[in-house]
Order: C-alpha cells, then sequence, then structure tokens
C-alpha cells in the first residue's frame, strides 16, 4: 500500500469495522488524510458511504478508532468538538422544500450553534454567494432545480467554516457544466481544508485531489497520490485489433481498435495509462472486470 | 449557470475547547426563534389566530346592553374556550415542525451536526411560548377592555384568565412531545380524535361541571347553563391550583418529549422532578375537600342575603347588593326614581328596599327562578345588570310600589293594578313600546303574556295590555296627573280594569277580562 502524504496528518484511521447484520461494510480500514482534497474511489457497494458516514460521526464503527483535527469522536466531547468543524453532505442530502435557500443554510448555521445572529447571517450570506446562489436565496428549495440544490446542500455543508470536509458523492445527477462549477467549488474548498470526496468519477480525482483512497469490500486497497495510482498501471496497459482474451479489462475505444488492461502479451503496443486504468488494476480481477 | 469565480475563504482554526453551556443554549434559542417565525408562516396558525382575534372584536363590539355591565368573574372564565381552535392549529403545526427532519430526509445530515436532537426538541418546545404570550395578549386586552367599562362588575381571577393562554400552550408542547413518541403524521389526527372520544365518554360518566376529577381536563368548558352569576366567593373554583395544574402538565410533557429525545441531563431530570411536584400539588390543590363552609356560604347568600351585603341609601330607598356589585347601586336607584316618579300616594315618596339575591339551591349558576320576597316594601333585583334586566326590574319596583310587596305576583292580578305597574314602568320610558315588547315573554304588544320580572312574572290580559297600549298613545304629562290623581282607586285589587280605563279616560275595552289565560 501506497503511504505518500502532503503535510501532516489531520485525520488518523485505524483498523475501523462496521457490520450490518451479517455484512461487513468496513473491514479493518486504516488510513490517513491530510489537508487537501482526498478522493475516495470504490465500486458501489465498496462501504465508501459507510466509512463517510462513520467519519462524519453520524453512526460510530463497531471497531477501530480515528481522530480528526486533534478530535477523538470517541468521547462524547470529542465528538462534540469534531462536530463544531465538520461540513457533511450526504449522498442523497434532504432538504426542507417550503424553507428558502437562505433559511435552510441559516437553519443549518443555527444547528452548527452559530449563535451571533449577525456575525451567522454575514456567514451564510458568505456561502450562498460561494456556491453562486445568492440571486435566488430568496426562492423556495422546492423551486430550484437539482443542481442549484445540491449547491444549497454544498453550502450548507460548508457554513461555519469547518476545517473537515465530508461530500459524498456530491457530482451524481449533476449535467458537466454544473459537474466542472462544483469541482471548482470543492478545490477551492480543499485549499487549507481536509476534504474527502467520494466519487465513482476517476476524473473528478483526477482533476482535483492530491491524494486518492481506492476502498472495496470494506478494505482500502491503495493510499497514495493519483500519480502514483496511474503508475500503478504503467506496462500494462495495451492496444488491440480485437479484445484480448487475457486482459483483465478491454472495451473497444473510439478510434475502433481495442484498449486493454492486465498483464500485455509480448511486443504489444502499450499505451499511456489513466488514472482509470490504475484504479481498475487496482481493483480485483473480477471487480476489475464488472466496472469496465 | 454563472461564470463568477466561487471564492471559499480559508476554514477558521479549528476550536480546541468545549463550548460553554451558556452559549449552547444561545443556539437554542436561535433556533426557537427560526421555529416561531416558521410556525407564523403555516396557514392554520395564522387563520385560527386571525379567526380567534375576530371572535374576541365581535364580542367586545357586541350592542347588547348587559355588555355595558360585564360581571368579570365570567368574562375571565369566557376567554378559556375562544382560543381552542387556535390551541388545535398550534397542536398539529408544531408537531409537524418537529416531524420535518423525518419527512424531508434531513435526519441523517443533521444528526452530524453540533446541536443534539433534544436540544432542537427543546427549541420546538420554546418556539411555542410566543405563541402562548400572544393569547395572553388577546385575553389581556379581552378582559381590560370589559374590566375598564363603567359598569364593570367585580373583579376576575388570574387563575382563571392565564388558562387560555396555557392551554394553548399545552396543545403545542403535546404536539412535540407525540412528534417525538409516535413520529408519524396521522398521529396529530388520531390524537385529537381520540382526545374527543374520551371526552365524551367520560362526561357520559360524570358531570365534570360538580365532580372534582372533572378538574383533571386541562380546558375547563365555560357553557352557561342559564343561570346568572354568583359573587365570586361562592363559585367554588379552584382556579388558581388548576392554573398550577396546567402549568405544571405543560412543564411534565416539554420535560418527557427532551427526555424521549435524549436529554438525560442532571437538569432536565431536576426539571422533570419539579413539574410533576408542581402538577400533583396542582391536582391535590384542586382537590373539594370539606365544602361545608363553601355551602354555608351559598346557603346564606341565597337565604339570608343581608348577612353578608352592605347598603346605601338614596334618596329615602335602601339599596343592598353583594360588596362586588356595590357600583350598580347608583343605576338601580335611577330606574327607582324615575319608576317612583310616576307613582302618587304614599308610594310616590315612601322608601323601598332594593335586595340583590341570587339563587344556590342546585348550585351556581344554575337558571332556577328566585321566589318573590314575601316582606313588605323588598324589591329584588338580580345580578346581571343593563339591557332588558333594566325594564324587568322596574316591573319589580313599580309591583311593590303598586301592591306592597312582590309576593302578589304568584296570582294572576285581574284588576287595575296590573294596568298602573306597566304604565309606571312605561311611562317615563325613553321608547316604551319597544321597552313593552322586550319586557314580555311573547315579544308582543298585544293580546294576552307574561311580563318579565327579576322574580316571579306578572301575568297581562288581554285588556289590559289594551289598556296599557292605549294610554301609552295619549300624551305622558297628561296620563301621569290622572293615575297621581287616582291612584288609590288604580292600586284597588277591587278596580277593574274597565274601572282604570274610565277612570284615566282611555277607550275601555270591549272583550272580557279573563285573567290568567
Amino acid at each position: 500500500m501506497t503511504t505518500a502524504s502532503t503535510g501532516p496528518a489531520t485525520l488518523t484511521a485505524t483498523d475501523l469495522s462496521l457490520r450490518f447484520g451479517g455484512t461487513r461494510a468496513l473491514d479493518g480500514v486504516s488510513l490517513r488524510l491530510t489537508r487537501g482534497v482526498t478522493g475516495l474511489l470504490g465500486p458501489n457497494g465498496a462501504g465508501k458511504t459507510t466509512l463517510l458516514r462513520v467519519l462524519a460521526t453520524a453512526v460510530p464503527p463497531d471497531g477501530g478508532a480515528f481522530t480528526a483535527l486533534g478530535h477523538d469522536p470517541g468521547t462524547a466531547a470529542g465528538r462534540l468538538a469534531l462536530r463544531r468543524t465538520l461540513g457533511y453532505l450526504p449522498q442523497t442530502p434532504g432538504f426542507h422544500p417550503e424553507f428558502t435557500a437562505f433559511e435552510f443554510v441559516d437553519y443549518v448555521a443555527i444547528l452548527k450553534e452559530l449563535t451571533d445572529r449577525g456575525a451567522r447571517l454575514r456567514e451564510v450570506r458568505r456561502v450562498l454567494e460561494a456556491v453562486d446562489l445568492s440571486e435566488v436565496r430568496g426562492t423556495r428549495i422546492k423551486r430550484l432545480s437539482g443542481g442549484m440544490r445540491q449547491r444549497v446542500a454544498l453550502a450548507a455543508a460548508l457554513v461555519g467554516e469547518p476545517g473537515f470536509l465530508v461530500l459524498d458523492e456530491p457530482t451524481v445527477g449533476l449535467d458537466p457544466e454544473q459537474r466542472m462549477r462544483f469541482r471548482e467549488l470543492i478545490a477551492q474548498a480543499g485549499e487549507g481544508r481536509t476534504v474527502l470526496l467520494s466519487t465513482h468519477q476517476t476524473e473528478d480525482v483526477a482533476m482535483l485531489c492530491h491524494r486518492v483512497v481506492v476502498l472495496a469490500r470494506g478494505r482500502v486497497h491503495f493510499e497514495g497520490t493519483p500519480a502514483d495510482l496511474t503508475a500503478r498501471a504503467a506496462g500494462r496497459v495495451w492496444s488491440s485489433t480485437e479484445r484480448d482474451p487475457n486482459a483483465l479489462a478491454g472495451w473497444r475505444t473510439g478510434t475502433g481498435s481495442f484498449r486493454n488492461i492486465g498483464d500485455p502479451p509480448t511486443g504489444a503496443e502499450l499505451l499511456e495509462p489513466t488514472l482509470e486504468d490504475g484504479y481498475l488494476l487496482t481493483l480485483d480481477g473480477e471487480s476489475a472486470e464488472v466496472t469496465a | 449557470m454563472s461564470t463568477t469565480t466561487p471564492t471559499i475563504t480559508e476554514p477558521a482554526a479549528p476550536l480546541t475547547e468545549p463550548p460553554r453551556e451558556g452559549h449552547r443554549a444561545k443556539a437554542v434559542l436561535a433556533l426557537a426563534r427560526f421555529e416561531t417565525r416558521e410556525l407564523l408562516q403555516q396557514i392554520p396558525v395564522l387563520f385560527f389566530f386571525a379567526l380567534y382575534v375576530v371572535l374576541i372584536a365581535l364580542r367586545l363590539m357586541s350592542k347588547d346592553g348587559m355588555d355595558d355591565f360585564p360581571v368579570l368573574n365570567t368574562v375571565d372564565r369566557r376567554t378559556q374556550a375562544t382560543p381552542l381552535l387556535f390551541a388545535l392549529a398550534l397542536f398539529i403545526c408544531a408537531n409537524a415542525a418537529a416531524l420535518r427532519s423525518r419527512k424531508h430526509g434531513t435526519v441523517q445530515q443533521f444528526g452530524v451536526l453540533t446541536m443534539e436532537p433534544w436540544r432542537r426538541t427543546l427549541a420546538h418546545v420554546l418556539s411555542v411560548i410566543p405563541y402562548a404570550g400572544l393569547t395572553a395578549l388577546a385575553v389581556a386586552a379581552e378582559y381590560t377592555r370589559e374590566a375598564l367599562k363603567p359598569g364593570a362588575i367585580g373583579h376576575g381571577s388570574f387563575g382563571e384568565l392565564v388558562v387560555g393562554p396555557l392551554s394553548v400552550l399545552l396543545a403545542g408542547v403535546t404536539g412535540v412531545l407525540l412528534a417525538r413518541l409516535l413520529p408519524s403524521s396521522f398521529v396529530p389526527i388520531l390524537f385529537v380524535i381520540a382526545v374527543y372520544v374520551l371526552g365524551v365518554l367520560v362526561s357520559g360518566l360524570i358531570d365534570v361541571r360538580q365532580e372534582w376529577v372533572g378538574w383533571l381536563d386541562p380546558i375547563q368548558f365555560f357553557s352557561s347553563s342559564g343561570g346568572d352569576p354568583v359573587p365570586s366567593d361562592l363559585l367554588g373554583r379552584p382556579a388558581g391550583w388548576h392554573a398550577l395544574y396546567v402549568t405544571g402538565l405543560c412543564a411534565v410533557l416539554a420535560c418527557v418529549a427532551l427526555l424521549v429525545a435524549g436529554g438525560r441531563t442532571r437538569a432536565v431530570k431536576a426539571a422533570t422532578a419539579l413539574a410533576l411536584a408542581a402538577t400533583a400539588a396542582g391536582v391535590i390543590g384542586q382537590f373539594p375537600g370539606d365544602t361545608s363552609a363553601l355551602d354555608a356560604a351559598r346557603r346564606t347568600a341565597s337565604d339570608s342575603p343581608a348577612k353578608v351585603q352592605s347598603c346605601t341609601t338614596h334618596d329615602g330607598s335602601t339599596y343592598c347588593s353583594f360588596p362586588e356589585w356595590a357600583g350598580v347601586r347608583d343605576d338601580w336607584a335611577e330606574v327607582v326614581d324615575r319608576v317612583r316618579s310616576g307613582a302618587g300616594g304614599t308610594a310616590a315618596k315612601g322608601g323601598l328596599t332594593v335586595r340583590q339575591r341570587v339563587y344556590t339551591d342546585s348550585g351556581v349558576e344554575i337558571d332556577g327562578a328566585i321566589d318573590p320576597s314575601t316582606t313588605p316594601g323588598e324589591v329584588t333585583v338580580g345580578t346581571r345588570w343593563g339591557g332588558n334586566r333594566v325594564p324587568e326590574f322596574a316591573v319589580g319596583v313599580a309591583t311593590v310600589l303598586v301592591a306592597g310587596s312582590e309576593d302578589v305576583t304568584t296570582e294572576p292580578m285581574c284588576d287595575a293594578r296590573a294596568v298602573t305597574i306597566m304604565w309606571l314602568v312605561l311611562g317615563q320610558d325613553p321608547t316604551p313600546t319597544a321597552t313593552f315588547r322586550n319586557v314580555r315573554l311573547d315579544d308582543r304588544t298585544t293580546g294576552s303574556g307574561v311580563v318579565l320580572a327579576p322574580t316571579n312574572g306578572l301575568s297581562l290580559s288581554g285588556p289590559q295590555t289594551t289598556v296599557v297600549r292605549e294610554l301609552l298613545d295619549r300624551p305622558r304629562a297628561e296620563m301621569t296627573a290622572r293615575v297621581k290623581a287616582h291612584w288609590t282607586e288604580l292600586t284597588s285589587a277591587r278596580t277593574t280594569t274597565a274601572q282604570a280605563a274610565k277612570l284615566l279616560g282611555v277607550e275601555v275595552p270591549k272583550e272580557a277580562d279573563r285573567c290568567g289565560e
């Protein structure tokens, strides 16, 4: 496992595990986050959302422990302290449709115990401006588009200047323009904060993250920089006119040739690897095939 | 999508010290203010509060003559049931507000925010207090408006006045508690139906007006059974204890909601114990215990009112009332003077005793007839004043001036006296025909009928009615002079109605004077 990092650790998790009935959702997850955006990649059912919920203190782990920003959520005081500096955007955020965008974020700000009314209202205006919703802040959420609602949820996560942001697939369902816009916002948010971004999109990781964690079947399969993940595929991606039956995965590209990953045959025409190639190779063969 | 560049500032340094409790309390208050504002935007809350205010305004603008003389110990109770629809709306909306997160799937994301669920529950509880405050303002406005009327009688009870606002508070708190106990949007409706059915069943089993257990119902519906008010000390209502009971109940329900939401702190547990103690004290305080003193006081007020009344003398007549009614003695005196001004003989100068009396034989404020006084020269007056009670009292005064005592009305007066009594009542009245109609039970000015009085009514035959109407068509001064001139004959039981008509110079009725019809 790669353990390269930049800067001091802001979150350290050791051997986190969590079961749901007979399913082991997390199976000894250990990781280390630093300031900046860390991507969390993994196939469906890998345990990404569960890990994020544990780190966001929404659910306690069955085993293991973690500290974030110096707080131990295993204690009531530590959990409270962590929550005071936490921003959490769940996979499918809920909204109070009758609230305006401003009211919703203000409501969250109150629940974050920002008690100075003037400062709180300024902060709400600031985050709404940051996500470019100032003009619709008085509009009821039920009248906003899906992309706008997602930005309201991000604003709610950002309010109070949290030091630790947990974002669970925030770009799902957004059109390319909205996704690009979100990437800008997340990149900005990652300046000076610890951001953990769960995503299916390797593009998101490539464009945003200084570190990446690959999770599958509740276990960490990779932790390092995106470049390290990409490097895992060096010499293991090749082109062919037919799909290579020995490849872990292969698909026809826009040029008509096949892009194969796995162990190339002798004399194969090797291609420049991408982050996605590294990600697929990091998963076991079965998962890679499914994902491919 | 806009192309402006987003700017997200760097986060502040993470807080390393836990927040102070005062800071957290401020956050709860901030949330309570937010929720109060949200409730204000709910249509049921707005509509039913507006309806409540309109009902109060309509009641205050009522032109019924008796409203000029409000008895404040009934006004205070009248304020209790009026806000119930508003309370119901608040119950539904407070419940919906407390269920909002569950309904819209924000429980998970808000679950990791700093403020714990029990503090949010506390904010919901606090958010309904301003509505109880608004109700208190409306109650205070209504009561003050009535109390400031020149004819206001007696005094109200603070314990009775706070029940309306407390019922609103109780409804809101119950809504929050139900949201925590049974988090479903159907529950409030089922709860209201269950409470209604339970209320009907309980009231079918016991008379809640009489039984102590009836006081466990937080809201005491004031349903007048037509009886007249009584002095405050005869009511026997444990208003203060009941207010304490309802206050305690509000606090208990609020504390249970906090405990259910996870707020098992020492402060909440202590508050729960205190609230339970207050509720228990209220329940025990409401227990009637030994009622012999109250029963004796009611008997005295009914049978020997002179023992508990004070009197004033005006122009030779004595006016005795229960202390709270001292302010209306002058109004009684005005009526006595006016009626007496039409009388002749010794009646024009002789003094009367006006005695206020109440009926308490079957309980207080129960509709029941007061027997005519057998004391010569004594006129009965009730505890309502204004409107129709004024000419009714005038009938009593005229009866005593003409016949010597009220008990003559136990038998029909088939003679001139009934005509003379009605002339004294109506002869000096500015709107005699309207008053004649109003004071008769059948609201007519023809034929036989019963004329209302504080005790027994006065039976009036058809010919007597005809003569009275004829008299009213003649010049008042001339008729007054004739009545005075023939006073002895007109107040004699041996003078017939026909003879009276002749003496007064009006047409003699053709029909036979059949009394008692």
